[in-house]
């Protein structure tokens, strides 16, 4: 019994297959440009890759259904076939079948389902063959005799191979009694002898109740580098018997039910990241670093006076360096490169355009900006709708572009940077344009706002974030899936960032996507209310005012706003929204926070600002539970507790608030 | 107690047979192509050296091919990670100079069994 | 692991550790170089692996020696040595003692 467990090995397998499929899909869509021989190569690895795994980490349904694949792939490797747009077309749907087998081996559910099954004739189809519903093990007979005479003959080459004659003897005596006579006519003189070459021969007799099979199973891998003859031996019992051993295991049966209990135990495995060895070995420096450090601050403690400050002060800007670079060093261990989103999009940029009849060429630049592995598993979404939106209403048909001048394949370009300690995801085309009147009707018809009067441009933009909005005039089944613009905001909002659309009308749109590095480190301002500590995120802040009461207004249903600019914002008074202790002061006694969350503003009053720090965000809603207004905690140099401030959701509870 | 160089371009076969082996208590190195394995090869002598196929930069068959031109390496048994549906290929393996293989699926018991028959 | 050694004198070679196709092309040498001397001797009280090139080597130095009517003597065999030329069929051919010498 084996005390390895396979499933140990199921999270590498999911993440290198996952990897393979994405590198696939690219070789594929390459391919449909009338790629080279390098790439179908490529394709036919990533399979047989996940192939071999598969059968051998117990996924027996994703193994037969590869097969057919790799059985396909095989006839353009070797030339049999050439690739057409109906090869690739079938290929990229086996990719995104086996995609879903992956997901269904994760979450522990049965791996092939109906459109598997279908797939998977389809292609044996293709490859001329017709698939049998589980075909019974070839069935040998053999014969079993008390003894075996044996002729053994090796080719000059076999001991140079690794079979070592006496090796294979050896194997023949662990069946039965084996006598060996050694066949000495064949050798040559010992200058003339080459001593890696075999020319040795054998005569041999094996007694014992022993198979045939079992005999030739210790030739097996020297068949074609010997004579090899096996006849049972003079006088010997023999009795012919049908054989069911052996044949078993050679094919994978096509029911699930065997990996189940390994499935599971898959899908409870926590999720992990793939980290670099570079990034170890620089941590794994840094950690050294801070040893020397804290030692050399460590001789301070016996012996310090007022001569040494300058080398304390030293010590521990030295400590405070190197902790922050660790700090960095941390963060990059969850930074992953975006391409491994962006890799989507050329599959669907191509199914796209080819259902809508458009012409697009799709730009990637900056795949290896790398994200924080939590942001870049959620920036997906908002960027398929973004990507979509833009071939779907930017992009024209190659007839509209002619009439408006353009050449006829319009230009999708995603590009990802690092800008000012953020990530910045620019999706642009070279389409139509935003419709202002187009916008202007639907957002008077929609209520959205009461007149066009004095919007700028930027402001008629802003409506499409608008919940609700949609400016398809035909409603095509691209848009239509209830996510809509709004949603995009959202999601790009809760992840710390947000989303800008600068738009020219006949030249194209630019959707600029900005967010943090990581969620993990947030720098914010320190504010006090109540005589607690709380912390607004810095990104959100547009400045800080300090108000009379001249300056407000309060409206109907008690809601106060202020002057600020060019409006009027809502002023919202943290310590009402937290119910904090302390006395209300005045408005002339504090200071108003003017943010800015999910795309409105709003002033948030304080007691006191006590100053810009980072912060190390903790989850309120894995230690404590969700606190509407709170984003999360952390712990300030005292040891005391400090709440982060959610802007967005003040901002979303204010406007509900006001709408009621 | 072996030394024992597995190549595979898939980290969670390497992994497997890289795990299972040092659980019996063999000296495993991992190389992710031939041509790493190769490299490994000229700085070390393993006993024992097992390996995939189809890997990119080397495949399985040139590196064996490679490794029988050195002359340390004439006679340590080769063996090739393959899968039943390329008999083809077994042949090829074996014609560069393999001295056997291992089909895939295999577990870790077969994967022992079949080690423990080529060290004796 | 040592390397087969030779004295063309007395026609000494002794077997190395590591008895096994790679490493023959030295106790090649050295076994040519015995057939020169009046007798030789053979030691192969250090072998600990030992395969059928090695072992073929042995058998076609001995048939060679006999041919010239020239004396071969042990002056050991480990174990590993006498059970691979025994399951080869080759320890008459050898003349291999039939236990170690002390």
């Amino acid at each position: 019994m084996s005390t390895v467990s396979l499933a140990q090995f199921h999270q590498t397998f999911f993440d290198e297959s996952h990897e393979g499929l994405d590198a696939m899909e690219t070789a594929l869509l390459a391919l449909d440009g009338g790629g080279d021989k390098e790439l179908v190569h490529g394709i036919f690895r990533a399979a047989h890759s996940i192939k071999g795994g598969a059968a051998t980490f117990g996924f027996p349904d994703m193994a037969a259904f590869t097969h057919e694949a790799e059985s396909l792939l095989d006839e353009l490797r070797d030339g049999r076939r050439a690739v057409d747009a109906g090869i690739v077309e079938v290929l990229l749907r086996s990719v995104d079948c086996l995609r879903g087998m992956f997901a269904r081996a994760q979450s522990g559910q049965p791996l092939a389902d109906a459109d598997s099954e279908a797939l998977r004739h389809e292609l044996a189809a293709m490859v001329g063959r017709t698939l049998a519903p589980a075909a019974a093990p070839a069935r040998r007979s053999d014969d079993a005799a008390t003894g075996w005479s044996i002729a053994f003959r090796p080719h000059r080459g076999m001991l140079a191979g690794g079979n070592d004659a006496l090796r294979l003897l050896r194997e023949l005596g662990e069946l039965g009694e084996l006598k060996a006579e050694a066949e000495l006519d064949r050798l040559p003189g010992l200058a003339a002898l080459d001593p890696s070459e075999c020319h040795l021969g054998w005569r041999l007799e094996l007694r014992g109740d022993v198979t045939r099979a079992a005999v030739q199973s210790v030739f097996d891998w020297v068949e074609d580098e010997c004579d090899l003859t096996i006849e049972a031996l003079p006088g010997a019992q023999v009795h012919h018997a049908p054989v069911v051993a052996e044949a078993a295991a050679a094919v994978p049966a096509p029911a699930a039910a065997a990996p189940k209990a390994a499935v599971r135990e898959a899908a409870a495995t926590e999720s992990s990241v793939r980290v670099g060895i570079d990034k170890i070995d620089s941590l794994i420096n840094l950690v050294g670093e801070l040893v020397i450090t804290q030692s050399m601050l460590d001789t301070f403690r016996e012996d310090f006076d007022a001569s040494r400050l300058e080398m304390l002060q030293q010590g521990l800007a030295q400590l405070a360096r190197h902790t922050r670079t660790l700090q960095e060093s941390v963060m990059g261990i969850r930074m992953l490169p975006i391409g491994s989103v962006f890799n989507r999009f050329p599959r669907m940029v191509r199914d796209l355009s080819q259902k809508l009849g458009k012409q697009v060429k799709l730009d990637l630049v900056g795949e290896q900006t790398e994200l924080d592995k939590t942001v870049l598993e959620k920036i997906g979404d908002p960027l398929v709708h973004l990507v979509r939106n833009a071939i779907d209403h930017g992009l024209e048909t190659p007839d509209r572009r002619r009439a408006a001048g353009k050449g006829d394949t319009g230009t999708l370009r995603l590009e990802a940077s690092h800008r000012n300690g953020s990530i910045v995801v620019e999706i642009s085309d070279d389409g139509a344009g935003l419709n202002r009147e187009a916008i202007i009707a639907k957002a008077l018809q929609r209520g959205l706002i009461a007149s066009a009067e004095g919007l700028t441009d930027e402001a008629v933009a802003d409506l499409i974030f608008q919940p609700g909005f949609s400016t398809a005039a035909v409603t095509t089944d691209l848009s239509g899936r209830g996510v809509g613009m709004d949603v995009v905001r959202r999601n790009v909002v809760d992840l710390g960032g947000s989303i800008q659309i600068r738009s020219v009308a006949g030249k194209g749109s630019v959707f600029t996507i900005t967010l943090p590095l990581t969620l993990a480190i947030i720098d914010g301002l320190t504010a006090l209310v109540g005589g607690e500590h709380y912390i607004v995120p810095l990104a959100s802040i547009i400045e800080t005012v300090q108000l009379r009461s001249e300056h407000l207004r309060t409206v109907t249903g008690g809601g106060e706003l202020f002057h600020f600019r060019d409006g009027w914002l809502p002023v919202l008074r943290l310590q009402d929204a937290f119910a904090c202790h302390g006395t209300r002061r005045p408005i002339e006694q504090g200071l108003v926070v003017v943010v800015e969350g999910d795309g409105s503003r709003l002033g948030l009053f304080v007691d006191e600002l006590i100053g810009q720090q980072q912060a190390v965000v903790k989850s309120l809603e894995a230690n404590y539970r969700r606190v509407s207004g709170i984003s999360g905690a952390t712990i300030l140099a005292d040891g005391s507790v400090a709440l982060i401030v959610d802007v967005a959701g003040l901002s979303r509870q204010l406007s509900r608030r006001r709408a009621a | 107690m072996a030394k024992i160089l597995a190549v595979d371009d898939s980290a969670s076969m390497r992994g497997m047979v890289a795990f299972t082996l040092r659980g019996a208590g063999h000296d495993v190195s991992e190389a992710e192509n031939g041509q790493l394995a190769v490299d490994a090869a000229k700085g070390a002598r393993f006993d024992l050296v097992l390996a995939d196929v189809n890997m990119p930069v080397m495949d399985g068959i040139s590196m064996v091919r490679e490794l029988r031109t050195m002359p340390e390496y004439k006679g340590v048994p080769i063996l090739m990670l393959t899968t039943e549906s390329h008999t083809d290929k077994k042949m090829e393996g074996k014609a560069a100079g393999a001295t056997g293989w291992l089909v895939k699926p295999f577990d870790p018991e077969q994967l022992l069994a079949t080690v423990k028959r080529v060290l004796g | 692991m040592g390397k087969a050694k030779t004295d063309k004198a007395d026609g000494r070679v002794a077997l190395p550790a590591d008895c096994r196709i790679a490493d023959l092309a030295a106790v090649k040498a050295a076994l040519e170089a015995a057939l020169s001397a009046p007798a030789a001797e053979l030691d192969g009280a250090a072998v600990e692996r030992v395969d059928t090139a090695a072992l073929q080597l042995l058998a076609v130095f001995r048939r060679e020696a006999a041919a010239r009517g020239m004396a071969v003597r042990w002056a050991g065999a480990s174990d590993v040595l006498r059970d691979g030329a025994a399951r080869l069929g080759l320890a008459q051919t050898l003349e291999l003692p039939a236990a170690m010498p002390a």
